[in-house]
């Protein structure tokens, strides 16, 4: 798919991958629409990139449909989607300190999870009633955010791993579901990336795991994951897949 | 890593994905080496990229190493490795024909398992010695090519699949050890294709049942699509150790 002069929907644009993807998105042609509850940091890059900033909060279905109608009013109806909104906590299922807080699951899950599947369903929605772009006749492209702890689950990361977990699960028959309409879904399930949620990890464990990175040894850039995003919308034939981009990391119980 | 200047070695390269990622490679500024058995073809791609064909059977070891000496000698020592050298081959295991033969379940896996191992372990010892080229360390990149059969094996394909599961199953711990030197190792699984081996084995009629079932695109995949996300693989640093499907959400059922 070209991407020049298409209007990309980026949830949680506003910082980390979000922000990353949206730099690569806008310097190839996209006008990007940066969703993100942090309305004001969402503008700060919107300006950088010549886009449009709009508060949302994916737990809320209403928000997500005023702003998605208001950044197809502004730029065209989105044929890019990026789900990068996300959150994570650090608990363990159970131990010394009690059980795992089910509210606190169920919150991880309703952004994550629930929150990715919500804009795919209403962003694909008003993709199906779009022309399609090309002799394929392709539509446009969800791009999810899983983990590689989807996979490689670590300590204290139950919820997270579920939520991230989900969203490989839905990869498949997301795309299989929009495939008569020309929709293509892919999942990227970055390592170790250098973001404000990333952040959130003590210091210890970040000293602990950067150097089990194989390589590079270091942190991944979010124009890296960017670059990646960029070539699964450029790419007709990725459709149905999910992709790790690590560094060839896997987390083994020393990342515990 | 950037692919200006580098010298790539593709095996396969006369024919399908090797001949298109050859024309990608080289039109983003890298020196080809056009290896394949079929001389002649080889010496088509080659002049038509500028680069230099040579005659290689990855099954065998002297051939192969005569093959690298040669590009050394006449390139230089090649940072860029995609094996596409590949043959199929149509029976069951076991049936009104009698056993599969032993003799050419070994044929497939010489060519594709261990002709790939080969060219990877001969061409990452020459790599290992150069300098690196970027600031990560990062001396050089090997593109294996594996097959969605080696995840959806369809019937009367157990010597390909076996084959292509291997170059699965090498990707991690290829990557792993030549992670110290900074040499990436990336796997694309291809699902229908355009290519003479896709062709040779289905049939025309064949083929164009099996793009039935293909979700979206309902297509053949085109050579230069391939070549695409092949050469993304050489420019994106962050992935490593990883298979990646390149297949149109295809998953092949009892059907085919």
């Amino acid at each position: 798919m070209d991407i020049r002069g298409l209007t990309a929907l980026i949830t949680g644009g506003a910082s980390g991958l979000g922000a990353g993807a949206a730099r690569v998105l806008s310097e190839a042609g996209a006008r990007c629409a940066l969703l993100d509850r942090n309305v004001d940091l969402a503008r700060e890059v919107a300006a950088e990139i010549d886009g449009l900033a709009l508060a949302c909060d994916v737990v809320d279905t209403a928000s997500i449909e005023t702003a998605l109608a208001a950044a197809s009013a502004e730029l065209g109806v989105p044929r890019i989607v990026l789900n990068a909104a996300g959150i994570d906590v650090a608990i363990r299922t159970a131990g010394p300190k009690g059980p795992h807080s089910l509210a606190e699951f169920e919150r991880v899950l309703r952004v994550n999870l629930t929150g990715t599947f919500n804009v795919a369903r209403l962003a694909a929605q008003a993709m199906t009633a779009e022309p399609p772009l090309n002799e394929d006749g392709e539509r446009g492209v969800i791009v999810n955010i899983a983990s590689v702890v989807a996979e490689d689950g670590p300590i204290g990361q139950v919820a997270y791993a579920a939520s991230k977990a989900g969203v490989q699960g839905m990869t498949l028959p997301m795309a299989r579901d929009l495939a008569p309409f020309g929709i293509r879904v892919v999942t990227v399930a970055p390592g170790m990336f250098e973001t404000p949620l990333a952040s959130g990890i003590p210091q210890s464990w970040i000293d602990a795991i950067i150097p089990t990175v194989p390589f590079p040894r270091r942190w991944g850039n979010p124009l890296e994951f960017g670059a990646l995003v960029r070539q699964i919308c450029e790419n007709p034939m990725l459709n149905g897949e999910m992709i790790r981009i690590d560094g060839a990391i896997r987390m083994g119980i020393e990342h515990s | 890593m950037e692919i200006r200047d580098q010298i790539a070695i593709v095996t396969g390269g006369a024919s399908g994905l090797g001949a298109a990622t050859a024309r990608h490679l080289a039109a983003q500024g890298a020196r080809i080496a056009v290896l394949d058995i079929n001389e002649n073809l080889a010496r088509q791609i080659a002049d038509e990229v500028d680069g230099i064909a040579i005659p290689v059977d990855v099954a065998n070891d002297t051939s192969v190493a005569a093959a690298l000496a040669t590009v050394r000698s006449r390139l230089g020592v090649a940072r860029i490795v995609v094996n596409a050298a590949g043959t199929g081959i149509g029976r069951k295991i076991a049936s009104s024909k009698g056993p599969h033969p032993l003799e050419s379940f070994r044929r497939v896996v010489d060519i594709n398992l261990t002709g790939t191992f080969d060219v990877c372990r001969l061409a990452a010892n020459e790599m290992l010695a150069l300098e690196p080229v970027t600031a990560d360390g990062e001396r050089g990149v090997f593109v294996n090519v594996a097959s969605i059969f080696g995840f959806d094996g369809p019937v009367g394909n157990t010597a390909y699949a076996a084959s292509k599961a291997g170059v699965i199953g090498m990707t991690l711990p290829m990557a792993r050890d030549l992670a110290p030197y900074g040499i990436r190792v990336v796997t694309i699984c291809p699902g229908v294709f355009d290519t003479p081996l896709a062709r040779a084995e289905t049939g025309d009629a064949g083929f164009q049942r099996i793009l039935d079932l293909v979700p979206f695109p309902r297509r053949a995949g085109k050579p230069a699509e391939f070549a695409q996300l092949a050469c993304h693989i050489v420019e994106n640093s962050m992935l490593n150790g990883e298979v990646i499907r390149l297949d149109a959400a295809m998953r092949m059922g009892l059907m085919i």
